[in-house]
């Protein structure tokens, strides 16, 4: 079963994650900020990271950013409560100063559902 | 600047009255010309008096076209509308001086009508300028009654209202020249005295009224820092609390599930209410109001769309009626889109079972009205002001609802004045209500 890494600040939001994903097979790593999910990414090699946007030191726009300046292809899932209905231009080419190099994304709260589906569907396509 | 543009600005305003008010002077003076000539029929030169009053005609044509033109508001300078405001009282006092002369000099009572021009030029100018123009206007005065008494020009006697030419009355002239140069004084250190207390004032409470907007903005902002730090916790919390219920982590019997489910009420409430704090709070300190132009009939079949079930689980009667010709609006779609739904989603909760509740949008000349009906619980008369007020509830739906946020119509309101557009509401208790939205075309 696929492995998903969760880097958020919140480690009762990995927690409820944790269940929630577990329940469902998959096999679940986690990081508390920024620089931990990096280094465990490289070394664990998971198959889908979930990413929270707002994390002190390292939030989460850097940490995609460096994630896949390292040409690892692997699926970004992000969690944010910033980009609601006001539209957070995430714009998808490198070299913008808004580049933001995710595949989807979760609003927070999170739907349980929908955050199962999309995980779903990134695994399928990549 | 601010300053300068807002005190520039109220002077404008002033000089405007001023230019109506001497249309009005105009009328009055021919007529009063008319009554003296064809109905007392006193020997007045009417001719040159109407010239006079020609001669009005043209300068405040004149000067209205300086003021009128829609650029004149902002694009000149204080030291522009003072010029503007000198020359006016100047040429108006000119005119005044050539209208005594004409109708019985120092004989004609009218002479005392220079304080008028003296209250409204320390009004408009500075005390300095006031003071100038009041001895501007002794000097037309004094030279006048020179001129009469020494026959240097005609005299024009008031007979029959007065019996005798006074012009060469020394004494007489004498003493009303005392009266009347004391009189203009005294009226410009009155009335500038009065004019400079207003001003302070006024400037004062801009003083205010700037802080409080400063104040209310750093309200905003504490606002919206705690919402959002709530909000992270409580969705943590409902993110741990929904596998459990769920059963994800077990069986759970049915007391701990029915605890857990009220707690996971709780929270969801408290989220909602979080957010439509969070919504309108960044709507107050969001600056930047960026529009876009969207389809108004797809925008009102999303709402359908969300609101239809609802409507149906109540057995409500839900109708829909767009105007054919309408077409796109301009403004924030999901702003205008949450007003409607959150008029809507009263209406609907609001409104008994087997009610009706219609959503009607007409093409008005310049605007759009959206017509929001139901024949609902309604709201008492004497609340009906507050319902816009934020975190107001009505008594009847405080008792009908426990939960509410009491922000919805706040938010609803923000959202429209900020498209400049207006929003209404008739109601009457126990036979139902009606929200009006105008949303002009061109904001």
């Amino acid at each position: 079963m696929a492995k998903i890494l969760i880097i958020d600040d919140d480690p009762d939001l990995i927690e409820s994650m944790r269940v929630v994903l577990e329940s469902k097979g998959y096999e679940v790593i986690s990081a508390e900020s920024g620089e931990e999910g990096l280094e465990k990414q490289k070394k664990q090699k998971p198959d889908l990271i979930v990413l929270d946007v707002m994390m002190p030191k390292m939030d989460g726009f850097e940490t995609a950013r460096a994630i896949k300046k390292t040409g690892n292809n692997t699926p970004v899932l992000m969690l944010t409560a910033i980009k609601d209905k006001m539209g957070l231009d995430f714009k998808n080419s490198a070299g913008d100063p808004d580049w933001l190099p995710v595949d989807d994304y979760c609003e927070k709260p999170l739907d349980k559902g929908s955050l199962i589906a999309k995980i779903e569907k990134l695994l399928s396509s990549s | 600047m601010e300053k300068i543009k807002s005190e520039n600005y109220l002077i404008n305003e002033r000089i405007r009255w001023f230019i109506k008010l001497r249309w009005l002077a105009i009328l009055g003076i021919v007529g009063a010309v008319y009554i003296a000539d064809k109905i007392i029929a006193i020997p007045l030169p009417a001719l040159r008096l109407y010239g006079v009053a020609v001669f009005l005609v043209i300068y405040n044509t004149f000067f209205s076209f300086l003021v009128f033109k829609p650029q004149a508001k902002t694009s000149k300078g204080l030291v522009w509308t003072n010029s503007i405001a000198h020359a006016q009282i100047a040429l108006d006092l000119l005119s005044l001086a050539f209208l005594i002369h004409f109708s019985g000099g120092i004989e004609n009572p009218f002479i005392f009508y220079f304080i008028f021009h003296m209250i409204i030029a320390s009004i408009l100018l500075s005390r300095r300028g006031a003071f100038l123009q009041a001895t501007y206007a002794i000097f037309l005065f004094l030279f006048l009654v020179f001129l009469e008494y020494q026959g240097y020009i005609a005299h024009y006697c008031l007979k029959p209202v007065v019996p005798y030419c006074l012009h060469k009355e020394t004494f007489y002239i004498f003493s009303v020249s005392v009266v009347f140069i004391s009189t203009l004084y005294i009226a410009v250190y009155m009335a500038s005295s009065i004019s400079k207390q207003l001003k302070e004032r006024e400037r004062n409470l801009e003083k205010a009224n700037k802080l409080l907007n400063e104040k209310d903005r750093i309200k905003s902002e504490y606002v919206l820092r705690v919402t959002h730090d709530i909000k992270e916790d409580l969705s943590t919390i409902q993110s741990c609390i929904e596998p459990v219920t769920e059963g994800i982590t077990g069986q759970l019997n049915e007391k701990q599930l029915n605890l857990l489910q009220r707690a996971k009420k709780r929270s969801k409430s408290l989220i909602f209410y979080v957010n439509a704090l969070l919504g309108i709070t960044k709507m107050k300190l969001d600056k930047k109001f960026k529009t876009e132009n969207f389809s108004f009939p797809q925008l009102i079949q999303d709402i359908t769309e969300n609101i239809t079930p609802r409507a149906r689980n109540k057995n409500i009667e839900f109708t829909v009626d767009v105007d054919s010709s309408i077409q796109r609006i301009e403004g924030v779609r999901v702003y205008i889109q949450e007003s409607i739904l959150n008029i809507l989603a009263n209406a609907i909760k609001y409104t008994p079972k087997g009610g009706k509740v219609s959503l009607k949008l007409t093409d008005k000349e310049n605007s759009f009205l959206i017509k929001i009906e139901d024949n609902g619980i309604g709201i008492p008369e004497d609340e009906l002001e507050y319902v816009f007020d934020e975190f107001y509830r009505a008594q009847n739906a405080r008792e009908q609802e426990k939960l509410g946020t009491g922000l919805g119509l706040a938010i609803a309101k923000q959202v429209i004045e900020r498209h400049k557009g207006k929003i209404w509401v008739e109601s009457k208790k126990g036979e139902g209500t009606i929200f009006y939205i105008e949303l002009p075309k061109q904001i």
